[in-house]
């Protein structure tokens, strides 16, 4: 069962526009059977609904022995200071939320006169879960959610570029106040105006530069995606069968940690009512587990990993990610770029895709430059990177202890739940550049 | 279903907020998912809600409830008050007025309501093994799916629109993985109808798995400016990205490409682009828009020149005109935005393999990675992975992938230069297109 209450603040044109909010509540049941899974959900929470629910899941299992069992359900589990929330959201007047907006726009138009337009947003979410199984287990997992992004496009005659800059956490209104609102602001402004100086990018094979934070998407693309037990237990995984095996260069360890405290992909249970966890994935190279929901762990007779995640109750748990991180090391970032006398230096990307089964990836690069005798030089734009998952990890030759965690939104089988990715700066040794100059 | 969008408008009016619209829908959908031959998920949703707009002189706002009880609506009425009252007013902001009368479009087809899961899974098998039998190299068929939907949308508002519908409509799709020597390439299809009996799930397995194995083999190719024949589920993709700046409201806060551009040459004169939310077949008509706004045909690039802008409501207004009814809504949380029903790329046809037959040298792009996130619909940039086949010398010779493909969308549209004859429908945005082939894009491999 799920109750969410959400509050979304947009401004754009320097105006807050339609400010929407609401509350949707719901029940969902899912019966496993041997290797089937049926689920059915109402947005009705009376009891017509939930048995409208209940019967369809029955109906499409009329085959089953029609036994009945009692199941006792003990206590209800929770953890409510796994995340802890200073400010209760919607303690909040929303004009104070909505001073924030206004506040970003007016950091992100004086960044510069090629400042044409800000798109601030604010949103905040309250779900409370209650999650109950024929195992026994009764979890009550109530979660908050705040976020607060900023796109800024600059304009110089026809050449038009965008920044985009975003802060959010398992946290409450303490997250953002006005200073991180303009901080956030002016970075996605002056990233725009970076990029209208940018020539564009060269394309072949070469050096590549990760930054910290947004870097991180290589390794959830790159990596994370293929770790995930549903793409395992089908073959649809260049990792599987790997377990032990050496997949990255030496100096790679990795995690996945749904339990980072107040991390924007972190909750106290997943949406299976198992407790998150930090799981080590690589350590030193060697590929050391999987991200399981309980159907894929009960299938590989594995340990759930608390991966086991929904959008909401409209839809299906399956394996994902949380936050998922290389590990930094001991380099810094100027050794990294020193050390570099010609490559691409990606500071911060756009997004990205993968192809579990073959690994093959892409991403945008929102922010890149060129790095020459050991220095970062011109901004460069409309470049991407193209390669292959164990490849790139095998290459990465250099990591910096410079670690950050970005956020964003992960989207898969049509589901989006909130991930941080993260890590150090980085270097892989060659990476194909796609650019147009 | 209107007695409570009547209770939310007067509910509002008593509460002093006299200018309201009232969105509801009810629906229920089945998703079956087969994997070898069994049954791996079956998901029966019901799905119910409505959202209330309050436009409060000139100020929005916007709230939404799936609880229909009477506490709920109160509170929902009174949550969109409070809402406009943080947003800024904007003198173009006003309820829709009624626009007319609903286009002639009926999206629903009462055979669907037959349909049983047993059929359901019946069909979505078939889809699995017309996939796995297409050829030896198939490896797995990693997601079959089948899924349909049937749903009801009723809208009401203070300013006297006032209508419903129904819609349905059913698809199947499948994902093959083939492998051979240790390399694995990947294909997709869709079939898509308003009944089970328009469904072709034999064609649909088979044209994944051709689509995934002849890309076995393949190989970065040599860097290159060349023609590239974009194939129409590739060529679907790119003006899905390129409509959103088709939407006036893009182009009204300055992060559209088109801007400025009514009446000039955008692409290549042989191009013909429309919005057409009227069509028998299209999957995105309807008799109205989410703002009551009847769906109507908006030719958007004529002879390569640019005829104009897709508008809801609002944006109409800004401009000083009439919306061309495309204030889509996703569902009864989300409000309207700018958005395209059925795009129809059409022009003169060229049989593909003569346009194959006379390339000396280019690329036929059957896949491309990353056009969501590798596109930037504001800069009009664009650089995505892409697969596909190398023509050399009229033939198609060795297939490639790992290769890039980098432009600029305008550069693109203007360089577009022919259209084959194998138009379809492709789904994730409803556009119908044929291939299109552009002259001297980037592709960069080794």
């Amino acid at each position: 069962m799920e109750d969410r209450d959400s509050l979304g603040l947009r401004l754009e044109d320097g105006r807050v526009e339609q400010t929407s909010g609401g509350r949707e509540v719901g029940a969902a049941v899912r019966l496993l059977s041997g290797e089937h899974t049926y689920y059915a959900y109402s947005d009705a929470l009376d009891e017509a609904g939930m048995a409208a629910a209940a019967d369809a899941v029955a109906a499409a299992v009329r085959a089953g022995d029609g036994g009945s069992a009692v199941i006792d359900l003990g206590p209800v589990r929770s953890d409510p200071g796994r995340h802890a929330v200073q400010v209760p959201p919607e303690t909040v007047a929303i004009a104070r939320k909505a001073q924030l907006v206004r506040a970003g726009n007016e950091a992100a138009r004086a960044a510069g006169g090629e400042i044409v337009q800000a798109i601030v947003g604010y949103g905040d979410t309250r779900q409370k879960v209650l999650i109950a199984n024929s195992l026994g287990d009764l979890v009550y997992d109530d979660r908050t959610r705040t976020r607060f992004t900023a796109q800024v496009v600059a304009r110089r005659g026809d050449v038009i570029q965008t920044g985009h800059e975003a802060v959010g956490g398992s946290a409450g209104f303490e997250l953002v106040d006005e200073a991180t609102a303009r901080v956030v602001a002016t970075t996605a402004a002056e990233k725009a105006l970076t990029m209208l100086d940018s020539r564009p990018a060269p394309v072949g094979a070469m050096p590549v530069v990760m930054a910290n934070g947004f870097g991180g998407t290589l390794f959830h693309e790159a990596c994370g995606h293929g770790l995930e037990a549903d793409a395992i237990a089908k073959g649809a995984s260049i990792y599987a069968g790997k377990l032990g095996e050496v997949v990255a260069a030496p100096i790679v360890s990795a995690y996945d940690d749904g339990s980072l405290p107040n991390g924007w992909g972190s909750q106290a249970f997943d949406d299976e009512g198992v407790p998150t966890q930090k799981t080590l994935v690589i350590e030193d190279g060697r590929l050391t587990g999987y991200l399981y929901d309980r159907l894929r762990a009960r299938e590989a007779g594995a340990t759930p990993t608390g991966n086991g995640r929904r959008q909401s109750f409209r839809h299906v748990p399956i394996p994902r990610m949380t936050t998922t991180y290389v590990a930094p090391g001991d380099a810094t970032a100027a050794d990294i770029i020193a050390a570099t006398p010609r490559g691409f230096y990606a500071k911060s990307l756009a997004g990205g895709q993968v192809e579990p089964a073959s690994g093959n990836f892409v991403f945008g690069v929102a922010e890149g430059y060129l790095i020459e005798n050991g220095r970062i030089t011109s901004p460069l734009r409309g470049a991407t990177l193209v390669g292959n998952g164990i490849d790139i990890l095998m290459r990465i030759d250099m990591i910096a202890a410079d670690f950050d965690v970005k956020t964003g939104v992960c989207g898969k089988d049509g589901q989006g739940v909130p991930v941080g990715t993260g890590q150090a700066t980085l270097r892989i040794a060659e990476m194909t550049v796609g650019g147009t100059g | 279903m209107f007695d409570i969008l009547d209770t939310v408008l007067e509910g509002a009016r008593a509460k002093g907020a006299p200018d309201v619209e009232v969105f509801a829908e009810r629906s229920s959908s089945r998703r079956i998912k087969v994997y070898r031959q069994e049954v791996e998920q079956l998901t029966a949703a019901q799905r119910r809600g409505l959202g209330v707009r309050v436009f409060s002189g000139g100020a929005v706002g916007h709230a939404y409830t799936s609880d229909l009880g009477d506490a709920a609506l109160d509170a929902v009425v009174q949550r969109a008050i409070d809402h406009a009252a943080v947003s800024d007013s904007d003198e173009f902001a006003a309820v829709p007025e009624p626009a007319g009368e609903p286009a002639d479009v009926h999206p629903f087809d009462v055979r669907l309501t037959r349909a049983t899961d047993e059929r359901r899974i019946e069909l979505a098998m078939s889809v699995e093994a017309a996939a796995l039998a297409a050829d030896p190299r198939v490896k797995t068929v990693e997601d079959t799916m089948y899924a349909d939907g049937d749903g009801e949308v009723f809208i009401a508002s203070s300013a006297g629109v006032r209508g419903s519908y129904r819609a349905n409509q059913c698809y199947a799709f499948a994902y093959v993985l083939a492998e051979e020597d240790g390399q694995v390439e990947t294909g997709y299809s869709y079939t898509v109808g308003r009944a089970l009996e328009e469904l072709d799930p034999a064609a649909c397995g088979r044209e994944a798995a051709e689509r995934a194995c002849r890309l076995l083999g393949a190989r970065k190719c040599p860097s290159m400016k060349a023609p590239v024949v974009l194939d129409p589920f590739v060529s679907a993709a790119f003006f899905g990205v390129l409509s959103s700046a088709l939407a006036a409201d893009a182009v009204q806060k300055g992060r559209s490409l088109f801007a400025g551009r009514e009446g000039r040459q955008v692409a290549g004169e042989i191009l013909e682009l429309v919005d057409d939310g009227t069509l028998a077949d299209g999957l995105d008509s309807a008799p109205f828009d989410g703002e009551g706004t009847p769906c109507r045909r908006t030719p958007l690039i004529s002879g390569g020149v640019l005829q104009g802008f897709l508008y809801d409501t609002y944006t109409g207004r800004k401009a000083g005109r009439g919306s061309t009814g495309n204030g889509v809504r996703g569902s009864y949380s989300g409000l309207p935005g700018v958005h395209p029903t059925n795009l129809v790329v059409s022009g003169p046809a060229t049989p593909l393999a003569d346009i194959i037959d006379g390339m000396e040298r280019g690329v036929l792009v059957t896949d491309a990675v990353g056009v969501h996130s590798g596109a930037n619909p504001i800069s009009g940039e664009f650089s995505v992975g892409i697969s596909g086949f190398l023509i050399e010398g009229g033939k198609l010779t060795t297939p490639v992938r790992e290769v890039t493909l980098a432009g600029d969308i305008l550069s693109m549209l203007t360089s577009v230069r022919a259209l084959g004859d194998d138009a379809r429908w492709v789904p994730g945005g409803s556009i119908l297109t044929p291939s299109v082939v552009i002259d001297g894009m980037a592709i960069g491999g080794t």
